[in-house]
């Protein structure tokens, strides 16, 4: 099990995940963020799974994690999830 | 004509029923059953709660909760922990339509905080709104707020701090025990304050309570009329608390 967590402007994003081959193989998030609605929070961890943890890949995910829910977290940005998740593929 | 929102009467419940009753109401005003409502609540005993996306075993020390009798909830709100001091912290929860507060998020923060910044103006305190959803006095923390908007409706809640016990609150929040020496209780005192550090006095919770509502009335722009939970309200609560009580739902992150 990795971890590592990311201070955003606001919210500290907590990043618990096991790769496998380099692919996200299971994730979970959590943290003092906001994200309306709340169990968005699930979806985006169903997209991230499968996913290379490369700094492209994440981010494309993570943008159409936004786009296609709506979800708004306030002062929490798609760059701050991507670095969250690279630091604790990389810890 | 001026709108008319209901002020509840102040109550003192556990973690788990205060809870209930913030969705109970949030539910039955998304359905048109109970007005736009405003109330001011305590917690018996003192209780952690827990922002909807955190995980209990990282923020929590939960053996130190037990040692303590301190009740351990997760909310339906994002944010961070809180302490809830029995004696020392007040709660106010704000349940309105959506579409009586901005559509932005950071403006019904803005608005709704605005109340407690006036509140503690009438205290004699000067407090400005910190984005997303603080309220400071000179720089330092003095209220955090959590809000959803599910439904159609949005629930606001959030914490005044009178006096709470700040090495208390250390010890249950997860902070590593060598942290808390007297130095860091200082440095925390450098970046939250309490109601009783800036008015030299404590307040009772019924000054805090009225200076507050008396704030909310003028930043919402609206009139309060003094109401009751409705049986309705009362049931759903009582149906929705074994949720909060879970080992489930605690455990959820």
């Amino acid at each position: 099990m990795k971890f590592a967590e990311f201070k955003a402007p606001k919210g500290v994003i907590k990043v618990e995940l096991e790769l496998t081959d380099d692919a996200i193989s299971r994730i979970s998030l959590s943290g003092d963020f906001f994200m309306y609605p709340e169990d968005a929070l699930e979806r985006l961890e169903r997209a991230l799974v499968g996913v290379k943890a490369r700094r492209e890949s994440l981010l494309a995910v993570v943008r159409s994690f936004y786009s296609s829910t709506g979800a708004k977290t306030p002062m929490v940005e798609p760059e701050h999830w991507v670095e969250a998740i690279l630091r604790a593929a990389g810890s | 004509m001026v709108k008319k929102w209901r002020l509840l009467p102040m109550r003192v419940d556990d973690a788990f029923m205060s809870m209930a009753i913030d969705e109970a109401i949030l539910r039955l005003n998304a359905e048109g059953r109970v007005p736009n409502t405003v109330r001011f609540w305590r917690w018996l005993p003192s209780a952690v709660s827990l922002g909807c996306f955190q995980s209990v075993e990282r923020e929590v020390d939960l053996a130190v909760a037990k040692r303590y009798g301190v009740d351990v909830v997760r909310r339906i709100t994002g944010g961070g922990a809180v302490f809830h001091d029995h004696d020392g912290e007040l709660t106010y929860s704000v349940v309105c339509k959506q579409g009586d507060v901005p559509d932005d998020i950071i403006e019904s923060y803005k608005l709704i905080c605005g109340g407690l910044v006036q509140g503690f103006a009438q205290l004699g305190s000067r407090a400005e709104f910190k984005p997303v959803n603080d309220v400071q006095v000179n720089g330092k923390k003095i209220s955090g707020s959590a809000q959803t908007r599910r439904w159609g409706s949005v629930l606001q809640h959030g914490t005044v701090l009178i006096s709470p016990d700040v090495r208390k609150m250390f010890e249950l929040l997860r902070v590593s025990p060598e942290k808390i020496s007297d130095k860091f209780i200082a440095s925390v005192f450098e970046r939250v304050t309490t109601v009783e550090r800036e008015l030299g006095r404590k307040p009772s919770f019924e000054e805090v309570r009225n200076a507050m509502s008396k704030g909310f009335e003028s930043s919402l722009d609206v009139e309060f009329f003094e109401g009751e939970l409705t049986n309705e309200e009362f049931a759903l609560a009582a149906k929705l608390k074994p949720k909060y009580a879970s080992d489930e739902w605690l455990r959820k992150r």
